[in-house]
């Protein structure tokens, strides 16, 4: 559940909140160009807020109850390129394929 | 007509400041003939210095990284002892051979808790200096010397808390020697504040110098990063510069009138720019790095022989980042594991470590255009109907690597 305010992103929690950037991309791999298209509809206008709220916590220590909303956005700032550049397209055009492309940093980074 | 030697000049500006180097083409058969990988092995990455870890990731004493070296056909432990120093060792118990740490990956990280190692074969003993501490029932063994029986030592330096090893029984240079001019050119720089790192790894079936040589050169990038990186179509390659087997060079991209940011990236980067921590510190720059002091300035653009490439930004080229590295390890002829390593500082709000999985993702996906040439690159080298490549004036750190191969290779 997102903090009541952001009630709106609700719908895309479930599809893109996800921990870890594993997780986050193969997301990112499979979404329609509807599915980028409403994310970014709907979260773009949201942004700074999300980001104010986020801020009320420092870094790793946010509230596990605020932890969704934190992955939201994580998974935002990674699909973004994707309308921005990409045209929507689940993949980098002429690119490497991504899914032999390892986050080998793991995923300690994130909380 | 014949070009004048002014027009050439003007054209070639590093290649004929480099006569030594000459102007023709180069020979592909290093990057594609078996014996000569097999020649490698020994003659280039037996005897240069390896970059393998940052003094962060051992931070504390007790921290080691394990390091697969397919190329030396080990591993090595790098690890941090009870006083402090960093020693590396090959990862091998002295009894009857077993990998002393087992491998997860091609490279992890630990801690040893007690500052010993113990081999989960017969449960021999190490200290992290290297020494035996410990033999399970040594009264066994007939006339065991302990202080014969350390882990197997290898050269280990540290430049700038980058840690390098060197596999050869007693290295040609010390690593100072060895870096030539970069150890000064790069030097000064606080890269140990940079500490949140994203490493990203593939294992590319083409040879190493394939992937090297694309990572050497900008004449690639109108073309491949058009996606990505638009802004970057009146890119700057210049200032290059070799010292021995090494090369380095700076990357400018003057502003392109009428192409903005998108909204994304100008609000998250944005956030980056304008943050104390993050933004362009151009100011930290080593003086002989962005001398001119020029605000387009991206990055420099360095090969550090054989396999390394040290990509300095300050901040001003990526929002936020202050560099990034690759690596090219060998793994076969035609198998080569790539890795390449985001560095920022850590970021001090919720907000900042979002702006920063932006800019890691814009690179990553960057680092996707890069690699999806390589594997064609390499089976259409293969095929050997190409005996020898051209090179342009900006690929002058290609010539000079592959020049001092040959000088390695004794070829």
């Amino acid at each position: 559940m997102l903090p009541e305010q952001f009630s709106s992103l609700e719908p895309f929690a479930g599809v893109w909140a996800f921990p870890t950037e594993l997780q986050r991309s193969q997301q990112r791999w499979v979404a329609t160009a509807e599915e980028y298209r409403e994310f970014y509809e709907a979260m773009l206008p949201l942004l700074d807020e999300v980001l104010v709220y986020l801020d009320q916590y420092q870094p790793g220590a946010t509230p596990e109850s605020v932890l969704p909303l934190y992955h939201l956005a994580l998974a935002f700032a990674e699909a973004a390129p994707h309308n921005e550049l990409y045209d929507c397209s689940n993949t980098v055009p002429n690119s490497f394929d991504a899914h032999r492309f390892v986050a080998a940093h793991g995923e300690n980074l994130d909380r | 007509m014949a070009a004048s030697a002014d027009q050439v000049r003007q054209a070639m500006p590093f290649t004929t400041r480099y006569p030594e180097l000459g102007t023709g083409p180069v020979d592909v058969r290093p990057m594609i003939d078996p014996e000569l990988f097999e020649q490698e092995r020994e003659r280039i990455f037996g005897q240069a210095w390896l970059y393998v870890a940052r003094a962060e990731e051992l931070a504390e004493p007790g921290d080691y990284k394990l390091r697969r070296l397919d190329v030396a056909n080990t591993s090595v432990i790098i690890v941090r002892d009870k006083s402090g120093e960093i020693h590396a060792f090959h990862n091998i118990c002295t009894h009857r051979g077993n990998k002393l740490i087992p491998e997860q990956d091609a490279q992890s990280l630990g801690r040893a808790e007690t500052h010993s190692f113990t081999c989960r074969f017969h449960a021999w003993t190490f200290n992290t200096d290297g020494t035996l501490r410990g033999v399970a029932r040594q009264e066994s063994f007939a006339d065991l010397d302990k202080s014969c029986l350390g882990l197997k030592r290898i050269h280990c330096a540290e430049w700038e808390g980058f840690i390098f090893i060197n596999l050869a029984e007693q290295p040609r240079q010390n690593l100072v020697d060895y870096l030539d001019g970069m150890a000064g050119h790069f030097a000064g720089y606080p890269y140990h504040e940079a500490t949140l790192r994203f490493r990203y790894s593939a294992v590319l079936n083409c040879n190493w110098k394939v992937a090297l040589y694309a990572f050497s050169e900008a004449y690639h990038v109108p073309t491949i990063h058009k996606g990505t990186f638009p802004s970057l179509a009146k890119l700057e390659h210049t200032e290059i510069k070799c010292f021995g087997p090494h090369s380095t060079s700076g990357i400018y991209v003057p502003p392109v009138p009428g192409l903005e940011p998108t909204p994304v990236t100008a609000n998250l980067g944005g956030r980056l720019r304008t943050s104390e921590r993050h933004r362009p510190h151009l100011e930290l720059l080593p003086e002989n790095i962005n001398r001119d002091k020029r605000g387009d300035f991206q990055f420099e653009f360095p090969v550090f022989f054989p396999n390394f490439l040290l990509h300095l930004g300050a901040g001003n080229g990526y929002p936020g980042m202050a560099y990034f590295t690759h690596q090219f390890w060998p793994i076969s002829v035609d198998s080569t594991l790539w890795e390449g390593t985001n560095f920022f500082r850590p970021p001090e709000t919720v907000s900042e470590r979002i702006a920063i999985a932006h800019i890691n993702a814009l690179h990553r996906n960057a680092w996707l255009e890069d690699t999806s040439t390589m594997e064609d690159t390499y089976q259409a080298l293969a095929s050997g109907v190409l005996e020898d490549m051209v090179l342009m004036d900006e690929e002058l750190m290609i010539r000079n690597t592959h020049k001092h191969w040959h000088d390695y290779m004794g070829i």
